[in-house]
């Protein structure tokens, strides 16, 4: 399968960020394995993870959408499909502000004080670093995901 | 059985599945604060259950599930209880859901078969939906209430075996009959002296299915009609609503009195004389002050006060509330509303009227009710009135404010409480303040039951919520009660939909309660039902949806304009539970182009259950079809007479389906019937036996359930391995 050898474009800030696998505190139900550490964009006191892809698999949405305090996009609680409490939010809708910052282009968020994090290692190719990297990753997904430059 | 209610020791019996550390243990604790503290299964895929197990066998009143403290995805939305001796077999006891909120719930359970407690051993939680579609099901907390005091439930373990026996020996009685074991079911009967249904209906099966005696049949069954068997059958069908629209009969043709379009008005009935005193209101642009009365046997309006300011009685007003004592001949007034732009702290006083219908004279009771300690002005509160120990209560509705000019109130609405007012004595009485037991509330509707000596409160809206919650207060004793409500979510269309213009009355002889719902007042939520109109059966706690509407369109409405009211809100209905007529009057139409338009129909309802003509008819119709089939099988010719004559005369011919289905049995006379001898005819039994035994058990359903065979059949119980 002819795969592009550029990769994706990820954000140089991004591209050496550790792959982190995510677990659910409350069940250990595993609900993301290509998770990034990040800071809220318009908190940067806010330690979250965020991932690249939609985890349809480990969890889905609850409730109705809103708005946080902070910033103007529109939000929507993503909760653990094996014991259903609430673990992050995914945003329906980045406001301007969000998007005009340096942004990983993420749009599943997971809180940490929802989640267990470990370490993925590197078991993709011979480089200098035994943990997962996030350019790594993006070298070896087909799917498209946004990302800016 | 009330006093003895505890609370009942269980044990997890079985399970479906648990996920993680939410093992089935965790419902025995009620920790609302842990998120953990409960069992949840490990998929959403049915079935899933939990089964708990009794101490010992319990009569078994109700269940509670505890909630956690926020709303969760994985609360249920519909489960089902089912209890039984053992866990295999078990019987459905409740069918309902939980609102996703913090508050637990209570719900009561089957615990009577024909007014008899039966024991459980075993409960069976199944839940069915979770309120997130693909989250699991988890159950937080779940307390059983209920008695197992050996002495109450042992003589219900007796009764319930012997009801087990009786009913099986009922079941076979009723094998052996329809398959013609007859010395099974002679020996059987008389071992057991048990006996399979009434006398009467014995003697109709001998009629029919033994001799095929028409005839004696007809007569036995008119003469069960007559002895009102049937009743039992007809209150049980649902009513069919019949809505006429009454024209004004005028004096002189030159002007046809009656009232002008309004909506905001009141209106009371006086059940003895069908006098309506139909009073105030808003036309679109102005408030009104005059009082009609319409006289129900004649047909007629009479104007009384063009104006009853004039008259030394209330000003032009909307929103009030007017209740008659129909003993003494008088109403009451109460409550108006006030634009904000012309309420001053002087005209914000509760003024409170009382109009003597035979001297035609106004009594200016109080300037205001505050100062008495009574309600503030209020609108759209409720008020009734108990006629025999002449009080009037009045609840909810909200306090007017008068903020100062270009201020806008920045304090929550106030509601008012619930007060009594004694006539005699002229004495009022705060019953209870806006409070967490009776939460106050505006559009609700309150109807005394005057046997009951009880108000019923349910409906109403407070700020934006709409509240579906279901009151009762007991008048003498001072006591609130809660109706259980069957988690009237949008899933559970058997309860009418909260934040509709309800207009509700009430039935003391029939003890029902009649709620007509009409437009919502939210524009927004005027899409989803418009005319529906529900009964509650209080001694049952069941509502039934008897009729609903939901065309949109001006089009389809104005043809209907002389067959059925448009659907409306501030309106109003008022019921005469004597002779069973309910009659509604104006409102507003909550038309979008023409805003000011308000109503002055006038219309009468009826709610009509099959009568027993109809249904004896239909009776003498199914004993002649069966008669005409086998004549038909013999002499065609024969039948064709029968077919002209006899059978003609049971059938309605202004109900098109029966016409139809009348027309094509001419054309099975000319059925090929060469393929019908194939079955197996059993030389001791007459060849209609089948048939007639079909006939018959469709016949037996017209009578009461405790007359009649067993609903089931044996082999019904048989599975297959």
């Amino acid at each position: 399968m002819p795969r592009s050898r550029k990769g994706l474009a990820l954000h140089p800030t991004f591209k050496n960020k550790q792959v982190l696998r995510l677990d659910c505190r409350y069940c250990g139900n595993c609900v993301c394995t290509r998770g990034m550490r990040a800071i809220l964009l318009a908190d940067v006191g806010v330690e979250l993870y965020s991932t690249d892809l939609p985890p349809t698999e480990s969890v889905d949405h609850v409730a109705v959408m809103y708005n946080t305090e902070k910033c103007h996009c529109t939000i929507k609680d993503i909760a653990c499909l094996k014991c259903g409490n609430i673990v992050g939010y995914s945003v329906i809708s980045p406001c301007k502000l969000c998007l005009q910052s340096c942004n990983n282009g993420h749009f599943y968020m997971f809180h940490s004080w929802a989640v267990d994090v470990s370490d993925r290692f590197n078991t993709l190719g011979g480089l200098l670093t035994q943990y997962l990297l996030h350019y790594l990753l993006a070298l070896n997904t087909c799917k498209c995901v946004a990302y800016i430059d | 059985m009330a006093a003895n209610v505890k609370l009942l020791k269980y044990s997890i019996h079985k399970y479906s599945s648990y996920s993680a550390n939410y093992v089935p243990e965790n419902i025995l604790v009620d920790n609302s604060s842990d998120q953990s503290s409960r069992w949840s299964s490990d998929t959403n895929n049915p079935p899933q259950f939990l089964t708990l197990k009794l101490e010992r066998p319990a009569i078994i009143e109700a269940i509670t599930f505890g909630k956690y403290e926020k709303t969760h995805v994985c609360n249920l939305k519909k489960f089902k209880v089912y209890g039984g001796l053992n866990d295999e077999h078990m019987i459905e006891l409740v069918d309902s859901g939980l609102k996703n909120d913090h508050v637990a719930e209570t719900f009561y359970l089957k615990h009577k078969i024909d007014s008899n407690y039966f024991p459980c051993r075993y409960i069976k939680i199944a839940p069915i939906q979770s309120w997130g579609n693909s989250f699991n099901f988890s159950v937080w907390y779940v307390a059983l209430h209920g008695t197992d005091d050996p002495h109450v439930v042992k003589p219900c373990m007796n009764w319930y075996s012997t009801y087990r026996e009786r009913e099986a020996i009922r079941l076979c009685l009723k094998h052996f009959r329809q398959h013609h074991y007859t010395e099974a079911y002679d020996s059987l009967q008389k071992k057991t002296k048990v006996s399979l249904e009434h006398p009467v209906l014995t003697e109709l099966h001998d009629h029919l299915v033994l001799h095929g005696d028409f005839d004696s049949c007809e007569r036995l069954i008119a003469q069960s009609c007559e002895e009102g068997l049937f009743d039992n059958y007809i209150s049980q069908q649902d009513y069919k609503p019949k809505w006429t629209a009454i024209e004004p009969v005028s004096k002189d043709s030159t002007s046809a009195m009656r009232p002008g379009m309004r909506g905001g008005h009141q209106m009371c009935i006086d059940i003895h004389t069908e006098n309506i005193y139909l009073y105030g209101g808003w036309d679109g642009n102005t408030d009104l002050a005059d009082l009609w009365s319409y006289h129900v046997p004649t047909g007629e309006w009479t104007c009384i006060a063009k104006n009853t300011d004039e008259d030394g009685g209330p000003s032009a007003r909307s929103c009030h509330k007017m209740c008659l004592d129909h003993e003494r001949k008088r109403f009451f007034i109460l409550g108006r509303y006030l634009d904000p732009s012309t309420r001053t702290p002087d005209n914000l006083k509760s003024d409170f009227y009382m109009y003597d219908t035979e001297s035609a004279k106004w009594t200016l009771i109080t300037e205001d009710t505050g100062a008495m300690g009574g309600p503030q002005l209020i609108f759209d509160h409720q008020m009734v009135m108990d006629v025999e120990k002449q009080q009037l209560f009045v609840f909810g509705g909200r306090v007017l404010t008068c903020s100062p000019e270009g201020q806008r109130s920045s304090a929550d609405p106030t509601f008012s409480g619930l007060y009594s007012y004694h006539v005699p004595t002229n004495t009022w009485k705060k019953l209870r303040d806006d409070c967490p037991e009776i939460r106050s509330r505006i559009g609700h509707s309150m109807l005394f039951h005057i046997r009951q000596r009880a108000l019923y409160i349910f409906a109403g809206q407070r700020s934006k919520e709409y509240l579906n919650d279901f009151l009762i207060y007991h008048v003498d004793t001072d006591e609130v009660e809660v109706v259980p409500t069957d988690g009237s979510n949008k899933e559970y269309p058997q309860v009418p939909a909260a934040g509709f213009t309800q207009r509700a009355t009430i039935d003391p002889d029939l003890n029902e309660i009649h709620v007509l719902s009409g437009l919502s007042k939210d524009k927004e939520k005027r899409d989803n039902v418009k005319n529906s109109f529900w009964v509650y059966n209080i001694n049952k706690n069941t509502w039934s949806c008897i009729y609903k509407n939901e065309n949109t369109g001006e089009h389809y409405w104005n043809k209907m304009q002389h067959l059925e009211p448009v659907p409306r809100f501030a309106h109003q209905l008022v019921y005469d539970y004597i002779k069973k007529v309910h009659y509604l009057f104006g409102g507003n139409p909550g038309k979008d182009s023409l805003p000011k338009m308000r109503l002055d129909d006038f219309w009468s309802l009826k709610l009509c259950r099959p009568s027993m003509e109809h249904l004896l008819r239909r009776c003498r119709h199914l004993v002649r079809r069966h008669h005409f089939e086998e004549i038909a099988a013999h002499s065609p010719v024969a039948a064709l007479h029968y077919l002209q004559a006899d059978l003609a005369e049971t059938v309605d011919h202004s109900d098109p389906e029966e016409t139809k289905e009348f027309q094509l049995l001419a054309s099975t006379l000319f059925k090929d019937r060469s393929q019908e001898l194939d079955a197996f005819i059993d030389p001791d039994v007459n060849e209609h036996f089948v048939g007639r035994t079909q006939l018959f058990d469709t016949l037996v359903n017209f009578f009461p359930d405790g007359m009649s065979q067993p609903k089931n059949n044996l082999i019904d119980l048989v599975t297959l391995n």
